[in-house]
């Protein structure tokens, strides 16, 4: 019973990151239709630089060897500023990758290869930057707080997992609230339900567009900077698994559907958890294995709408 | 100097581009492509290594033996490709490509942590059917000629067309009596074929196997091969195949610079030549 609780928070607290991390494929999918294949990439930022903004040392491989910021932050300062760095590194994606697709039209295919190119380009010059060594968070970014948590009855929780979930919970929150209650939200989703009649109506979509782009970096970010405190940067691919399970996470919900995402992170991790032990090799395949039985039973996803056949 | 190994390995590029482009043809964007390769390769590596009575007297690996693995991992693919596109092929757009991606990992999560498959270091020692890569890429080259060759002959046959009315408008096609269930399937196969072949001759080549030859960069680079090189005619993966395989190894001498400017070719091939390196000739 015990190991079973402990195994749900524990899955819910992943969950929770995959599902913020998911969100911004999701509202980057909404306005545009594409899917960005460099979000993995810029979650991968957004784990380095929480690393640099708690004060972390650049490894002796890269360009950048040995250097360091002159200031250290606090944690939740360095995952923010990590998460609006990030933030800026999506819009110079959009930029680069997407708006001059964007200008022309062009077909959806276009946008995997070019947002996969600045994906390759971002993790590569992470590379020649500080090297392709793995990467630690400093242990005592907690502070006074202790490692693991004693719940009673013999449960135990590492504090890291509930600051995932209460960050998580928190963000994901604040966007429900934001997109559903605020001028700038409700103008987001008219430009994702048609984008020519919001432009119509006076909404500025391509600021839209930068502006989802902007959310989404910042989630990725952040969630990046949110792993990076639970498991160590593994080097500069450590977003590419990431990356897909997010786009398991999207079509398990459902494109474009942001409760759909929400709960699609909380399943894929709450199965990755209760995966046992013995067959912990096997954790990535359910997780995939799973989207896929969604997929073929539901097409569309847990809250997609089904496509409907124009002729 | 001309390297005949990097050579080969163009030849392997262009060989999986035409995979990928075929259901590309029928409008289908399939990410699979790296999981038959990678099917195809371990049934050569597991046969050649398991199998005494296949390596014969000589010093080299008979290429009968090559033959027969062939004529076991392509049935073997097929029918696996047959089973799986059934379904998956009802997916839409970027679903279907989804669904392949996860395919993939599910096959190489799998082969990568059971044992029977050489687990995560692989299988080593896959003997050699030849015994310079001059072999490797005549062999290549005859997988090529032949694929290519077919693919050609696509473009002016009743298949060929029907899945071009596919990719133009399915629900048009459909109403014009083309069986867009069945041409598809015929697609996901005939390419799930050409990697498995591709795999059983790159598992020699190699001489290694291990499943992180599937892996997801392994799909998009593919399909960056046929998106640059062009997706509307057989000579455009081919080209892009070639090409862009060459390129990292040709921009060695910048050292760690060179994935930088492969990323900046794959972004900006796209942006500045949308219809990739070989154009269709209007009519």
């Amino acid at each position: 019973m015990e190991v079973w609780l402990q195994l749900l928070v524990n899955g819910i607290s992943i969950g929770a990151v995959y599902a913020l991390f998911a969100l911004g494929y999701t509202l980057v999918f909404s306005v545009l239709g594409v899917i960005n294949f460099a979000h993995g990439a810029v979650f991968t930022c957004g784990a380095y630089f929480t690393y640099i903004f708690l004060g972390g040392v650049v490894g002796s491989n890269g360009l950048l060897a040995t250097q360091k910021l002159p200031v250290t932050f606090p944690l939740a300062i360095a995952l923010v500023l990590a998460g609006l760095t990030a933030a800026m590194v999506g819009l110079l994606v959009e930029t680069v990758a997407f708006k001059p697709l964007r200008r022309r039209g062009a077909e959806p295919l276009l946008y995997l290869i070019t947002s996969l190119g600045a994906g390759v380009i971002i993790v590569n010059l992470i590379q020649l930057l500080m090297g392709a060594e793995a990467y630690a968070l400093p242990s005592n970014i907690l502070g006074s707080m202790p490692a693991v948590l004693a719940l009673g009855h013999g449960i135990q929780i590492r504090t890291v997992q509930l600051l995932l979930l209460l960050v998580g919970g928190v963000t994901m929150l604040i966007l429900n609230i934001w997109l559903n209650q605020s001028l700038g939200g409700k103008a987001l989703q008219a430009v994702a339900e048609d984008t020519t009649t919001a432009r119509l109506l006076g909404i500025n979509s391509g600021a839209m567009i930068q502006l989802a782009f902007a959310i989404a970096s910042f989630l990725a970010g952040l969630s990046g900077g949110l792993v990076a405190l639970s498991v160590n940067i593994g080097g500069p691919y450590f977003g590419i698994s990431y990356g897909l399970k997010g786009l398991g996470v999207l079509v398990l919900g459902g494109l474009g559907s942001v409760p759909g995402a929400m709960l699609g992170g909380l399943i894929i991790g709450i199965t990755e958890a209760f995966v046992p032990a013995k067959l912990s090799a096997y954790k990535d395949a359910v997780a995939f294995a799973f989207l896929f039985l969604v997929l073929i039973i539901r097409p569309q996803g847990l809250f997609g709408k089904p496509p409907i056949e124009k002729v | 100097m001309f390297d005949i190994s990097l050579f080969v390995l163009m030849l392997l590029g262009a060989l999986l581009a035409l995979a990928v482009y075929l259901p590309l043809r029928a409008g289908q964007l399939s990410l699979a492509t790296p999981g038959f390769y990678t099917i195809g390769g371990t049934v050569a590596a597991l046969l050649s290594t398991t199998v005494p009575e296949l390596g014969g007297n000589e010093q080299t690996y008979p290429l009968t033996s090559v033959f027969l693995e062939l004529m076991l991992a392509i049935p073997l693919v097929a029918l696996l490709a047959f089973l799986i596109g059934k379904p998956v092929l009802k997916l839409k757009g970027i679903y279907l490509a989804i669904a392949t991606i996860a395919l993939v990992e599910i096959l190489r999560v799998v082969l990568l942590s059971s044992p029977w498959f050489g687990a995560a270091v692989g299988i080593f020692a896959i003997p050699q059917p030849f015994e310079g890569p001059e072999g490797y890429a005549a062999a290549f080259a005859v997988l090529l000629g032949i694929t290519a060759w077919g693919c050609q002959r696509l473009e002016t046959e009743p298949l060929g067309r029907e899945m071009a009315a596919i990719r133009n408008d399915e629900l048009a096609a459909r109403c014009m009596g083309v069986n867009s269930e069945r041409v598809k399937l015929i697609a996901f196969v005939l390419s799930a074929i050409i990697a498995a072949a591709a795999g059983v001759l790159a598992a020699h080549f190699f001489n290694s196997w291990s499943a992180r030859q599937a892996s997801f960069d392994a799909s998009i680079t593919t399909l960056a091969f046929v998106v640059l090189g062009g997706s509307r005619t057989w000579l455009g993966p081919v080209i892009g195949g070639l090409v862009l395989t060459a390129l990292p190894e040709l921009l060695r001498p910048i050292g760690d610079l060179r994935l930088i400017v492969f990323g900046l070719v794959i972004l900006l091939g796209p942006i500045f030549i949308p219809q990739g390196l070989i154009q269709q000739k209007r009519s």
